[in-house]
């Protein structure tokens, strides 16, 4: 596939995951004249929450990861450190920004409290994310299974 | 559903620690377990310790009613059963086709389409009907309104961006490319009635907001998530540059190169057919 019809498919591909909050935001601007139900304060709130929770929290499983990666390279202390200081910096920056007062809070009155929310609301966030994944992956290849089986040969003809 | 605790003379944060979070944590280390080892004893192991984590979890609003994280461990319990009739029915809808392992009877295809639907049929019920995971009458379940429009939302963005990849880089996949237009024109569909039509405890207005929220919430994953694993390639990049290069060994000698062409010599050909 040349490199401009390549990078075309991607941008289709990237257009289409986007197309049905685009297409709400289409129809909010038709039908009532303005974007409605977005608070950007509070929006904002949830991105930086979210984006802390995930940082630090996938920072941790990739830390689980070097143990699996140590066993080829005679357990090196570096890149564990490397990891461990990364993911420290994940769990001070959100201790950090938290306790800067309402910026983050949400309705939680302290920073553990607001920490332990924000790791409930990540597992949640994550389950629906797995299952949208899961149904998602598991239609296409049920719609792929349910057609006619192509042989080699079809396609050697062609 | 009406939740009443047990009572027990303990902490409530011990009760949380020993009751909601040693679980959670027991999940992961329980697939790990399972999916780690080589021993069968251990595999089954992780396995049941997945399942007891599980099951302790959704127990957690009796067992730790004080905190509030119990409520994910209520939706769990309220939307597992819908989760693995559409999970169950996909892999029955799957494998019932033309697969070339592990193929299934044919009449396992129409169980499947039912419990798919049964299954969304059962998740739209959350919303419209009766079925809404409640802490206490009337008061939904928060979490609830974090499940929903994510699921929802992510599973359009997904079949649309699945149907434009099988027409683009699939070969004559434009069947199946219109099934998955199909799927995420119903969960547009079903997204589009959630922002107009109101259930009897969802309101179309907090649906909107948590609609918004949800996306927020999904782009701060893809964000942290995306610098995390930044930093852990730069921190696997600097330690490998950092090695030194490996030794260069010697040439080959004669003697060695003749050993080797009489072990091939010894090895070539095969039994004539």
């Amino acid at each position: 596939m040349k490199e401009s019809s390549l990078s075309m498919t991607w941008r289709m591909i990237l257009l289409a995951f986007l197309l049905p909050p685009l297409l709400i935001v289409a129809l909010d601007i038709t039908f009532y004249g303005a974007f409605n139900g977005v608070d950007s304060s509070v929006s904002f709130t949830r991105f930086a929450n979210a984006t802390l929770t995930a940082y630090t929290l996938c920072s941790l499983f990739l830390l689980g990861n070097l143990f699996f990666y140590g066993e080829s390279r005679n357990r090196p202390l570096a890149p564990l450190v490397g990891m461990v200081v990364a993911t420290l910096l994940g769990i001070v920056a959100t201790a950090f920004f938290i306790g800067q007062g309402p910026m983050l809070l949400e309705d939680n009155g302290s920073v553990q409290a607001q920490g332990i929310y924000n790791i409930v609301h990540m597992f949640v966030s994550s389950g629906a994310i797995l299952m949208a994944v899961c149904v998602a992956l598991g239609v296409t290849f049920s719609a792929i299974t349910s057609q006619k089986l192509r042989s080699d040969f079809d396609l050697e003809e062609e | 559903m009406n939740i009443q605790g047990f009572h027990y003379a303990m902490d409530e944060m011990l009760q949380a620690l020993l009751l909601f979070w040693i679980p959670i944590a027991m999940v992961p280390l329980g697939l790990w377990l399972s999916m780690s080892s080589a021993s069968k004893s251990t595999t089954a192991y992780g396995k049941y310790l997945a399942f007891l984590g599980i099951i302790m979890i959704c127990l957690s609003p009796w067992t730790v009613p004080s905190s509030p994280s119990s409520a994910a461990g209520h939706l769990l319990g309220a939307i597992i059963g819908p989760c693995m009739l559409i999970i169950i029915g996909i892999y029955l809808i799957s494998f019932s086709g033309n697969v070339p392992v592990g193929k299934l009877p044919r009449s396992d295809r129409r169980l499947g389409v039912l419990m798919s639907g049964a299954g969304f049929v059962w998740l739209a019920g959350m919303h419209w009907w009766i079925l809404t995971p409640q802490l206490s009458p009337d008061e939904v379940n928060p979490y609830w309104y974090v499940f929903w429009p994510t699921f929802i939302l992510l599973t359009s963005c997904l079949a649309s961006c699945s149907a434009v990849t099988l027409l683009t880089i699939g070969d004559r996949r434009r069947t199946e490319s219109n099934a998955m237009f199909v799927v995420s024109g119903l969960s547009m569909a079903i997204l589009l009635l959630g922002l107009n039509i109101d259930g009897p405890l969802v309101q179309a207005d907090e649906f909107r907001e948590h609609l918004w929220l949800a996306v927020a919430d999904m782009a701060g994953i893809a964000v942290g998530s995306l610098l995390s694993i930044l930093v852990f390639a730069f921190v696997i990049y600097s330690y490998e540059r950092s090695l030194p290069s490996p030794k260069a060994i010697e040439p080959p000698t004669s003697s060695e190169l003749d050993q080797v062409s009489t072990l091939l010599q010894a090895h070539l050909g095969g039994e004539e057919e």
